[in-house]
């Protein structure tokens, strides 16, 4: 593996991290950005298109994007939700994915296509957030530590020595993020070079297609329940979207549009 | 107190959470923000730290909203520090009588509905923008995210710009600054959008997918069982979630192995 596309993942990780846990919430942290910045930083084809899995290449990080949003939005209250790390999810998805194909699509046949690897960094991602998610309350019991040694330098009058543990907790949770997605890239990626290849039987055309049919059917269930059953008089708003919706793609399929 | 101290502890709001913890939550963050309106109240770094020490204790609301609590409690250390009678559990009440409220409005507003609605407008994105063709990049990859940006952004940060000068200015009036925000109003029209654009979701990728789904006209039976492990996965999920919320990623990873399984053998 390059050390500069690690860099990547790294430096990516560790700043969605700071997003997610710091305080910044710009949405930096939300899987299908994370995803989509993962694959434009590692997917060459933005630059050179045309390669034989450049198309991909870029359809991977969407795709790994989408199924991790939809799967991880959690519309419990904070205090209510699994300890998961969505933040790193998507980029680990997203570079696993993308480092899988263009490794071992030649262990492939085409005809599975680019799901197989859509596949392989959805379930990277999902299983990245559930050990990402143990490591961030190991992180808080650092914590606790930190800030009662806070309140003593500022009641001794040291406010810049609070200052620079504060800044120093905040490059923790950097680092804490970049080392995370390096390391969980890489396990990702041998753990697929190792498996996959046994696999390969098994992992024909109809079957992963098989496989990404069933996730996008728990996805979107996920996503009803997000969106539809959690707010009031969810169900009669999306059915007006849904009849909408339908309505503009029978007047398409009429015209002939696309 | 200057614009520069307002905007100083603005960006300083930043990192609320970096020393999150459960027994303070953002109590040292809180005191990490402050410490402009301190260094300009207090000269004597002794006395400044005491005032810091006060806030580093818990303290939890939402952080897009901190900056309202962090004006109004510049706004009474500034008049303490100038010598008007107000002790410590004043501010502390001041602060609590804020922050709870906010927390209890904004959670539900910007975790529960406006972040979900964000995503989902990435994912729209999707369909909407334009497929790249076979020798152009995607740019779809670096529109969508800046879709997901875009709508959280424009309401979060409006919040977040004015926060504390507003929390400043309308300190002694801390019903009238929450009223004044309307973040119950604005949720129920992000709930009512989300559920709107789901549906359209759904629509929009169950028909080109109904189409797909028999190229070669076998009949509708042909479409029915080649959609089947997607209707009977969504199925199974809402059911299943019920049951166990916030465990989708649980639900994915059992339903792939199933669907493996199940196909290696029929």
């Amino acid at each position: 593996m390059i050390f500069w596309e690690l860099l990547c993942v790294a430096l990516l990780g560790g700043l969605l991290a700071l997003d997610r846990s710091a305080g910044w919430n710009f949405m930096l942290g939300q899987p299908l950005v994370g995803a989509c910045l993962a694959g434009s930083l590692l997917a060459g084809a933005l630059l050179h298109p045309g390669s034989e899995w450049g198309l991909w290449a870029l359809r991977i990080p969407l795709g790994v994007g989408v199924l991790l949003q939809l799967l991880l939005t959690d519309p419990s209250l904070p205090a209510a939700q699994k300890p998961r790390d969505a933040a790193t999810a998507g980029v680990i998805g997203a570079s696993v994915g993308i480092l899988c194909l263009e490794r071992l699509h030649p262990s492939f046949s085409l005809l599975t296509g680019g799901i197989i690897w859509v596949l392989v960094g959805t379930l990277a991602g999902l299983l990245s957030s559930v050990a990402g998610g143990w490591m961030e309350a190991t992180m808080r019991a650092v914590n606790q530590d930190r800030a009662r040694r806070g309140e003593a330098l500022l009641l001794e009058g040291k406010v810049a020595a609070f200052e620079a543990l504060y800044w120093r907790g905040v490059g923790l949770l950097f680092l804490r993020g970049a080392t995370w997605s390096a390391a969980a890239t890489v396990a990702g990626v041998a753990a697929a070079a190792l498996l996959l290849p046994r696999a390969i039987r098994i992992l024909t055309g109809p079957h992963a297609g098989l496989l990404f049919a069933v996730i996008l059917g728990v996805a979107f269930g996920s996503g009803y329940h997000t969106h539809v059953r959690t707010p009031r008089h969810g169900f009669r708003w999306a059915a007006l979207g849904a009849l909408i919706a339908l309505g503009v793609f029978v007047q398409l399929k009429k015209g002939g549009g696309h | 107190m200057k614009n520069l101290d307002f905007a100083k502890m603005t960006s300083r709001s930043l990192y609320l959470q970096a020393l999150f913890a459960p027994e303070r939550q953002q109590g040292p963050g809180f005191a990490f923000a402050l410490v402009p309106a301190m260094q300009r109240l207090y000269a004597d770094a002794t006395e400044r730290g005491r005032a810091l020490a006060r806030h580093a204790g818990f303290f939890g609301t939402h952080p897009v909203l901190v900056g309202y609590v962090l004006g109004v409690v510049a706004r009474l250390e500034e008049r303490r520090a100038q010598g008007a009678p107000i002790d410590d559990q004043k501010i502390e009440e001041q602060k609590r009588a804020l922050a709870s409220p906010l927390a209890a409005l904004g959670d539900p507003l910007f975790w529960v509905t406006l972040r979900p609605l964000a995503g989902l407008m990435g994912i729209l994105g999707l369909a909407f923008f334009p497929l790249a063709s076979t020798v152009a990049p995607d740019q779809r990859v670096l529109l969508c995210p800046l879709l997901v940006l875009l709508t959280y952004n424009a309401v979060a940060l409006h919040y977040r710009a004015h926060g504390v000068p507003r929390g400043y200015a309308m300190a002694d009036e801390p019903g009238k600054l929450l009223h004044s925000l309307r973040l119950k109003p604005l949720k129920a029209i992000f709930e009512r959008v989300s559920a709107f654009l789901f549906g359209f979701l759904v629509v929009l990728t169950l028909g080109p997918m109904t189409e797909s789904a028999d190229p070669a006209g076998m009949g509708l039976a042909h479409t029915v069982s080649v959609l089947a492990p997607f209707a009977l996965a969504g199925i199974t999920t809402i059911l299943a979630l019920r049951r166990w919320p916030g465990r989708s990623v649980e639900l994915a990873l059992t339903a792939a192995l199933v669907a493996l399984v199940v196909s290696t053998r029929v």
